[in-house]
Parts: structure tokens; C-alpha cells; sequence
């Protein structure tokens, strides 16, 4: 199944490298990725990444990128 | 204000948050901040261990027993790298330690300087949180952060890697930034989830308490007794839940897991309501995970909302701190006793005692059991000792066989299984409880994969007894192959030096263990003595830690032989 996730985080180095992590250790690609700071006052950052994922691990791993200390907010949707 | 160096506002920055230990070991990039500490002998005891991988597992250990996080503190590049394997291990077992690394200058960064290493690339996967500090303005508001970070919520492991330039700089000391804003998850269900955790225990025929290291953590220690009193629940630990509830409890009814009890592994896939606290549902609890208790409703509360839903799907699942939620559940909870149900438990023990415990505890002849070594020890101490254990065979015989009757009394490597950690770990231990008998029980293999913290032990005068189990082999791998592998012992055997004479050389009294006669009267004599005390005790080659779940099989497919 194919998901977008939508994050955001402090705009700070590694989170990058924090989240790509959690999606490497389950050997999970990133189809596509884009990052941009979207609150100059506040050092917000977007991130939106593709992957492909089984629907019963999505789940288990949004939790896991939530729980980074630097990401304020984590959610899914399926691709259309 | 007055300015002052990045290292000098380290070391005030480290003060203000209680530091009064650091486990460490100079180099260059960090001497800076060693010049600085040169200044605060009085009020900081820095040890001085022997290789850094010893800092991380001594602030561990330090950790278990201190109730706050252990630090260490290493040079750049191989002295940070060294720290990693310590760093995973806190990572897997929930400890807060802080860390604290020295890096190349900011400008050499990135360029293959002489003891460069990325890091915070290396450490980002095992850490809670890291983080590189190029600027001494930083550092106050970055520590405070990073003690927080330790020690809030699921506590673990936290790295600042500071540049030496910024060790140098000249800063304004400003500690006004101390507020740190975590975000937290509010459960609007969770009085609700509360009153139905409170339900089906309350309705429940064959209710079972599962605990972690969750209760220690969090030191609910008493919470958790009130609670299964109340309810007349029994209640099993993990291995590191050990000694949050005494073995002596009337309703503790063992350890769960490949080499827990008996009793406790069956009944969990005949219990109908388990409530799982502070545990994360490991694969050397849970094994088989399809075959795991799929008959019960479980409810399962953790710290961290990510261990939920996680490997065994729960019935309720609740985002709490186990103190809090026990205090909060336990006026709900209706008095019972489940005396039938809890006998069950102990038809199991009898079987598990005849087939298994009662030859290896007992023994009247042959070589000597790590089994009696334990026994012995755990009634000489009375089970108020605090055990180190490593990892191995030795571990699973000292967590079955020690009768811990204190909370913090087993420290021991569970996620991880880092052999090597129980001596250094047992340093930061003593440190953090002086005035508690520290014990550490280790493998020949693990010894030697770590033993040169001996000359810690002896610089740091500290009162460690250590006993190795010394079975020439790398026990528990050989037990596999024997089970598994048709025999094939692959490089298992060891060729081991002479330990007495390696503990002479560190002026350790110490003694040769090879006959039952004598055993006893030795472990008297290493518990009688003031300082360190080491005992070789050579046990019997080809034991096997029973009873067992096969790596792929259901906990209910439990063996005792």
C-alpha cells in the first residue's frame, strides 16, 4: 500500500536523518520526499515523504516517528 | 556578566542539574572540559575507567541504583565510538544516561581530522536524543535539555557532542532558559479506559498481572503490591522487573520468558484477563507471538504510547506512568482472592522444582552447579544483595535463583544482551549505593570481554564481590548447539587464563573454587572481607538452563528438559 506521511518538527539538523532512519530500519524506500520550513517564527518544518508499506505496519511505525523528540506532529493518509 | 568558557559553563551547566559522578576518560578533544573539572575535585567524583564502553555501562549501573541519570564522558572520535555499544544497551532498556563527547574543532569538522567521527550520525539510532554544540552559549539551555530529555517519559539514553573550539569560547553564563516544552499526549479516554481496565480484572476468573522494568522506573514498587493484594492477583515479572515485587510475595508467582518459570509461561495462555505493566512484550517474553495468550482480554499500559498495539494487540490500551496509573486504579479494583487459580501456579512450581531446581539446587555430588553457587550466596545475603548479573547462562541461573527481597536489586543487561556489562556496571553500581552489598555474577566469557575495569575497582577502592561462573565455555551458545544443532560445538570452548592471578596483579583477594567442600566457607569469606573480593568458581561444563521455549515455540510450549 502506498502512504504519504505528513510531518512536522523543529526545524533543527537530524531530524531528517532521525526519520529516514526509522524507515531504514524496516528496510522501508522513500518513493518521494519533500521538506520546507512552513512557520519562520516558530522553526517549523513540513516534511512530506511516499513509501510503500503493509497497512499493518503503518500504524506501528507513525507512532515510532512521533515519538522523535524534535516532531511535533505525525499523521498518515493512503495515496490516492 | 561576567564571561566564562564553554568547559566552565559545562561543568556549572552539569552542577545545577545534581551531577556529583562522572564516569570518564580523557583525550584530546575533550581536555578543555577535563582542565575545568581539575577545578571541581571537591565537589565532582570522576572515575576513571579503563575503556569508554565501562563509562556507559557504569553510568548505567550508576543509574539503577542513583534513581537520576549516570553520566560519561569521552574524548572524540575512537573514545565516543567506544561508548556506542553502552549507548544501545540503555537505548533497549530504558536507562538515562547522559553523555557527553568531545569533537574536532568546528572548523575541522567534516574534513577526516585526527580523531574525527561523525558522531551524532553514528549515535542518532540508539539515542533518545543527541546533539552537536558548536557554540559555548549553547551548552546551558542544551544540558538542561538534555537531563530532561533523559529522564522524562520513556527515559533512555541522550548524547551532546560538544566542538573543542567551543569548549574554549568565551560565553555569558545564562542558565534562564530551563523550561523545556516536550510535547505530551492527553488521552481524553483515559478514565474511561481506566474503569474498564477496573471492570474486567474485577470480572475476571483467571486475572494475571504481568510486570516490567516499568516498575522500577517509575518506582512503583509499593503501588504495585497494594494493587495485586487487593485484587488477590498474581503476578509474574520479566527479567528486568525482577525485585519490584520480593520473590517471598505470597502472589509473586515467578519470572516470565525463555528461561522464566514454569508456571508462569503456561498459565499466561490460560489466564483470561492479563494486565501487562511497564513491559513491552518482548520476543523472549511473548515467543511464539500467534500463540501468545489469544484466549485473554489484555490490557496493557506503558510510558511509551509506541510499545502499544506494538507486538501483542491489546483489549485496552493505556498511555500511563505506571506509578500514577496503579495508585489511580487500584481504588477500583474489588477484593478477591483467586486462591484456586493461584494454586495452579503453584502445581506448576512443584513440578518445575522435582524435575528441575531440586538437582541443580541441591546437588550431592559431581561438579559444582551455578544453580547452589547462587542459592548459597542468595542465603548468605539474605536476598538483599544487589546483583550484577552479565549475560549468559549465569544470568538466567542467578534472575531463577536469587531470592531478591529489595527493590533495585537485579542489574543486568535484558534488550541488548551486552556480555561484558556486568563489571563495569557493578562500578557505577556500588558508586550509586555504597552501603548495599554489590554483587557481580559473570561468565568466564563475559569477564574477559570487559575485565579490565579490575583496575577501576582497584584505583576507586571499591567494596565489589565478583564471582565468575567458570564453566570454560560460552555456555548458553553451547547449550544451542547441542539442542539445535546437532552437537556442533562451533567455537564455543575457551581456553581461559589464570583469573586468580589476574586479580593478584590488581591486588584483589581472590580465590580458586573447584571442589563443593569448599564453596561454601569461600563465599563467607568474600562476604566477610571489607574490599573486593573475587571467587573463581569453576562449575560444571555442560549444564543446560531449563526450563525453556524454543526459539519459534508458544510459551505454553514450555520444556523442562
Amino acid at each position: 500500500m502506498k502512504y504519504i506521511l505528513n510531518i512536522k518538527s523543529e526545524n533543527a539538523p537530524g531530524t531528517l536523518y532521525r526519520i529516514a532512519g526509522l524507515l531504514l530500519r524496516k528496510k522501508i524506500n522513500i518513493e518521494s520526499l519533500h521538506v520546507k520550513e512552513i512557520d519562520r517564527k516558530h522553526h517549523i518544518s513540513h516534511f512530506t515523504i511516499e513509501i510503500f508499506l503493509a497497512p499493518h505496519l503503518m500504524a506501528k511505525l507513525i507512532k515510532q516517528i512521533d515519538r522523535v523528540v524534535e516532531v511535533t506532529h505525525a499523521e498518515y493518509h493512503r495515496a490516492p | 556578566m561576567e564571561k566564562i568558557t564553554g568547559a566552565q559553563a559545562l561543568m556549572k551547566s552539569l552542577l545545577r542539574e545534581g551531577v556529583d559522578t562522572i564516569f570518564g576518560y580523557p583525550g584530546g578533544a575533550i581536555m578543555p572540559v577535563y582542565d575545568a573539572l581539575y577545578d571541581y575535585k571537591d565537589s565532582v567524583r570522576h572515575v576513571l575507567v579503563r575503556h569508554e564502553q565501562g563509562a556507559a555501562h557504569a553510568a548505567e549501573g550508576y543509574s539503577r541504583l542513583a534513581g537520576k541519570p549516570g553520566v560519561c564522558m569521552v574524548t572524540s572520535g575512537p573514545g565516543a565510538t567506544n561508548l556506542v555499544t553502552g549507548i544501545a544497551d540503555a537505548m533497549c532498556d530504558s536507562i538515562p544516561i547522559v553523555c557527553i563527547t568531545g569533537q574536532v574543532t568546528g572548523e575541522a569538522l567534516g574534513t577526516d581530522a585526527f580523531q574525527e567521527a561523525p558522531i551524532i550520525g553514528i549515535v542518532t539510532p540508539v539515542t533518545k536524543w543527541c546533539y552537536q554544540i558548536t557554540n559555548a552559549a549553547e551548552i546551558p539551555h542544551i544540558v538542561a535539555k538534555a537531563f530532561h530529555i533523559a529522564t522524562s517519559g520513556r527515559k533512555g539514553p541522550v548524547l551532546i557532542d560538544i566542538t573543542k573550539d567551543a569548549q574554549f569560547e568565551l560565553c555569558e553564563y545564562d542558565d534562564s532558559i530551563q523550561t523545556v516544552m516536550l510535547k505530551s499526549k492527553h488521552d481524553p479516554y483515559y478514565q474511561k479506559k481506566l474503569k474498564r481496565a477496573a471492570a474486567l480484572l474485577n470480572n475476571a476468573k483467571r486475572p494475571y498481572v504481568l510486570f516490567g522494568h516499568g516498575i522500577a522506573l517509575s518506582k512503583a514498587e509499593s503501588e504495585l503490591a497494594q494493587f495485586i493484594e487487593k485484587g488477590g492477583f498474581p503476578a509474574a515479572s520479566t527479567l528486568l522487573g525482577l525485585s519490584s515485587l520480593p520473590k517471598s510475595h505470597q502472589l509473586y508467582v515467578g519470572m516470565l520468558g525463555m528461561h522464566g518459570n514454569y508456571g508462569p509461561n503456561k498459565l499466561t495462555n490460560k489466564a483470561d484477563v492479563i494486565l501487562a505493566i511497564g513491559m513491552r512484550f518482548d520476543d523472549r517474553v511473548t515467543g511464539k507471538i500467534s500463540a501468545y495468550a489469544p484466549q485473554a482480554k489484555i490490557i496493557h499500559v506503558d510510558i511509551d504510547y509506541a510499545e502499544l498495539d506494538k507486538v501483542i494487540p491489546a483489549e485496552v490500551a493505556i498511555h500511563a506512568d505506571a506509578k500514577e496509573f496503579l495508585a489511580q486504579l487500584t481504588p477500583f479494583i474489588k477484593s478477591k482472592n483467586h486462591s484456586a487459580w493461584i494454586g495452579r501456579f503453584r502445581k506448576y512450581d512443584e513440578e518445575e522444582r522435582k524435575v528441575v531446581a531440586d538437582a541443580e539446587l541441591y546437588p550431592k555430588s559431581g561438579e559444582i552447579r551455578m544453580a547452589e553457587v547462587v542459592r548459597l550466596v542468595s542465603e548468605k545475603t539474605k536476598g538483599r544483595a544487589v546483583i550484577v548479573a552479565d549475560v549468559g547462562q549465569h544470568q538466567m541461573v542467578a534472575a531463577r535463583y536469587y531470592g531478591f527481597e529489595t527493590p533495585d536489586s537485579y542489574i543486568t543487561s535484558g534488550g541488548l544482551g551486552t556480555m561484558g556489562f556486568a563489571l563495569p556496571a557493578s562500578v557505577g553500581a556500588k558508586i550509586a549505593g555504597p552501603s548495599r552489598e554489590v554483587i557481580a555474577i559473570i561468565g568466564d566469557g563475559s569477564f574477559q570481554m570487559t575485565l579490565q575495569e579490575l583496575g577501576t575497582i582497584m584505583q576507586e577502592k571499591l567494596s565489589i564481590k565478583i564471582i565468575i561462573l567458570n564453566n570454560r565455555h560460552l555456555g548458553m551458545v553451547r547449550q544451542w548447539q547441542e539442542m539445535f544443532f546437532e552437537e556442533r560445538y562451533s567455537f564455543v570452548h575457551m581456553e581461559n587464563p589464570n583469573f586468580n592471578k589476574i586479580a593478584d596483579a590488581y591486588s584483589i583477594p581472590n580465590e580458586l573454587v573447584q571442589d563443593r567442600r569448599t564453596l561454601s566457607p569461600a563465599l563467607e569469606r568474600m562476604l566477610s572481607a571489607k574490599g573486593s573480593y573475587l571467587l573463581d568458581v569453576m562449575v560444571r561444563r555442560d549444564e543446560n538452563v531449563f526450563p525453556m521455549i524454543a526459539s519459534g515455540a508458544g510459551v505454553d510450549e514450555i520444556r523442562l528438559t
